[in-house]
């Protein structure tokens, strides 16, 4: 039916004038509205552009004024609150309101604001939320009851501390850091601090490690692994062999990679060199100053364990590197390519003190 | 009462389930959608926004949604949630240090409404590498038993790489689905 008239209404264009018209009007309205598009986001680009650093500092003042108000609120609706469940619930949603704005202020700044200020505000924000969602539970305390009774059986060591969700929040944070797993540490290096760490893989049955805290170390690992976890590392060297699975990197700053793998997934790495062979597409998520060069590593039999990892062959993927922070079409700020004369030669790991600190 | 019924007719004659696939990034969610769709698995690129893949299933059609899992992307997951009949949780098992952080995007997710009524399938991943968690360890880092108990879950240890136990846990899925939405069969 609709089809139909649709064909019929094309057909008649051409004959009827009125429908003409029509058609003549609407191709001008919609090339007015692209005109206006076209406008808007120019002048928004030249008011950026001529002067980006009194809008970061416009935005910043805006930020802290608006957070200074959410923090206000919340403070007071501690104090003072309605008893009325739904106008709590009212309350709330307005201060979560206010915080979506903001939110949403500090991605419509982002792309001008230096990465610093875009961590730090989101980090503000999600402070908020944390804030937030603590008197949520405190006003609004539902499902405290059936949470409790469960929990207590389950988990013993948290047991005293389920009685309001707010406490809950906090013994969760805490035994952050001392998790139920300890028990049973994935093989690694884990901190040390200037010191040459060194493990050979060859002959072992291949596994997981693990490659954290540690602070101006040089780390060469000799033959293959399954995966790679690298958190925390300052100023360290970090020579790898294959690695069969992914390698997943969290906080690095001012360390030298060297690495081949299937995946590579790079978060909060700051002023870092990676020299990759990658069969996929290495990412890197909330960086900056990172830069990238092909594999060049070596050691006795380098060449064998790259085949048995199918990871012989060079993809040219350690330059085709995906910023998930920066999703448009031009080359991202946050890494670059390492110019070819500041790399450095051929790492050779097997003949400089193998197996003096191994684990 | 009325257009519930409709809707159940409808999916009865399609005979489709829509699942929805999410989990930390460097779980395996991608490779074990490669994997039982039967493609290859060797190159595989960090998942920037999300891949569809319909496959038929005994004697269903599911439409898998395979959703990026880096933190970026993750507050997108959201805009998949409608008409989710079926839930799939990609835990990699030999990332201890992040089982907390697991847990917790897992609570966020089953509070949301909309997927409230979808069937958790839990795929402890990795249990190929030495050293991963077995599926009850991973069970009591996320606290599965304190879990909303009209919530139909299950977890099941498996391997992306050599695809032991994605079968098991795939069938579970779609018997449990269906036994939901296709009663009047």
């Amino acid at each position: 039916m609709e089809t139909e008239e649709e064909e019929a209404l094309s057909l008649s264009i051409l004959s009827d004038p009125t429908l003409h018209q029509k058609h003549l009007s609407m191709i001008e309205r919609l090339s007015n509205r692209h005109q206006t598009r076209v406008d808007n986001s120019l002048a928004r680009r030249s008011d950026s552009d001529s002067n980006s650093p009194s809008s970061a500092s416009a935005f910043l003042s805006r930020f802290s004024d608006s957070k200074r108000s959410i923090e206000a609120h919340i403070a007071q609706s501690r104090l003072a609150y309605p008893t009325d469940p739904s106008e709590v619930r009212s309350h709330l949603d307005s201060i979560s309101a206010s915080i979506s704005d903001l939110e949403k202020l500090v991605a419509e700044s982002s792309f001008f604001l230096p990465s610093y200020e875009v961590r730090s505000s989101l980090k503000a924000v999600s402070d908020l939320r944390q804030s937030l969602d603590n008197l949520s539970s405190e006003l609004i305390p539902k499902k405290k009851f059936a949470f409790k009774n469960k929990a207590s059986k389950r988990d013993p060591t948290t047991e005293p501390k389920q009685t309001t969700a707010e406490e809950k929040s906090v013994s969760v944070s805490t035994s952050h850091e001392k998790l139920v797993f300890q028990v049973r540490d994935s093989p690694g290096f884990r901190g040390k601090k200037g010191e040459i760490l060194v493990e050979n893989f060859k002959g072992s049955e291949i596994g997981e490690f693990t490659v954290s805290d540690l602070d101006s170390c040089e780390v060469k690992l000799i033959g293959s692994v399954r995966a790679l976890f690298v958190h925390r590392l300052r100023n360290c060297r970090v020579y790898v062999g294959p690695v069969i699975g992914s390698v997943l990197i969290d906080e690095a700053e001012g360390c030298v990679f060297v690495m081949a793998s299937h995946q590579i997934r790079i978060h909060n790495a700051k002023g870092c060199d990676f020299y990759l062979r990658v069969r996929s597409r290495p990412i890197i998520e909330d960086s900056s100053g990172v830069r990238f060069a092909p594999y060049c590593l070596s050691y006795e039999g380098v060449e064998e364990d790259l085949r048995d990892a199918s990871l012989d062959e060079e993809t040219g993927n350690w330059a085709n590197v995906d910023d998930f922070r920066w999703l448009r079409a031009v080359q991202s700020p946050n890494w670059s390519l390492l110019p070819e004369n500041e790399r450095v030669q051929m790492v050779n790991i097997s003949e400089l003190g193998g197996g003096i600190e191994g684990n | 009462m009325g257009l519930l019924s409709i809707i159940r007719k409808i999916k009865r004659k399609e005979k489709e389930m829509r699942i929805l696939m999410v989990g930390l990034d460097n779980s395996g969610k991608t490779t074990i959608v490669l994997k039982i769709s039967g493609e290859d698995t060797s190159v595989i690129s960090p998942t920037l926004g999300f891949n569809i893949k319909t496959i038929t299933y005994q004697k269903y059609t599911l439409n898998i949604w395979d959703v990026g899992g880096q933190k970026t992307i993750r507050s997108y997951w959201r805009n998949y949630f409608e008409q989710t009949d079926g839930l799939v949780w990609v835990v990699d098992s030999s990332d201890l240090r992040r089982l907390d952080d697991c847990r917790m995007e897992l609570d966020n997710l089953l509070k949301e409404e909309r997927l409230s009524g979808a069937s958790l399938l839990i795929l402890a991943n990795k249990q190929d590498i030495k050293g991963a968690l077995n599926p009850e360890e991973i069970a009591k880092v996320l606290n599965l038993e304190a879990m909303d108990k009209t919530r139909h879950w299950k977890i099941v240890g498996c391997s992306a790489i050599t695809g032991e136990g994605l079968l098991e846990g795939f069938d579970w899925l779609v018997q449990d689905i269906a036994s939901r939405i296709y009663v009047l069969d």
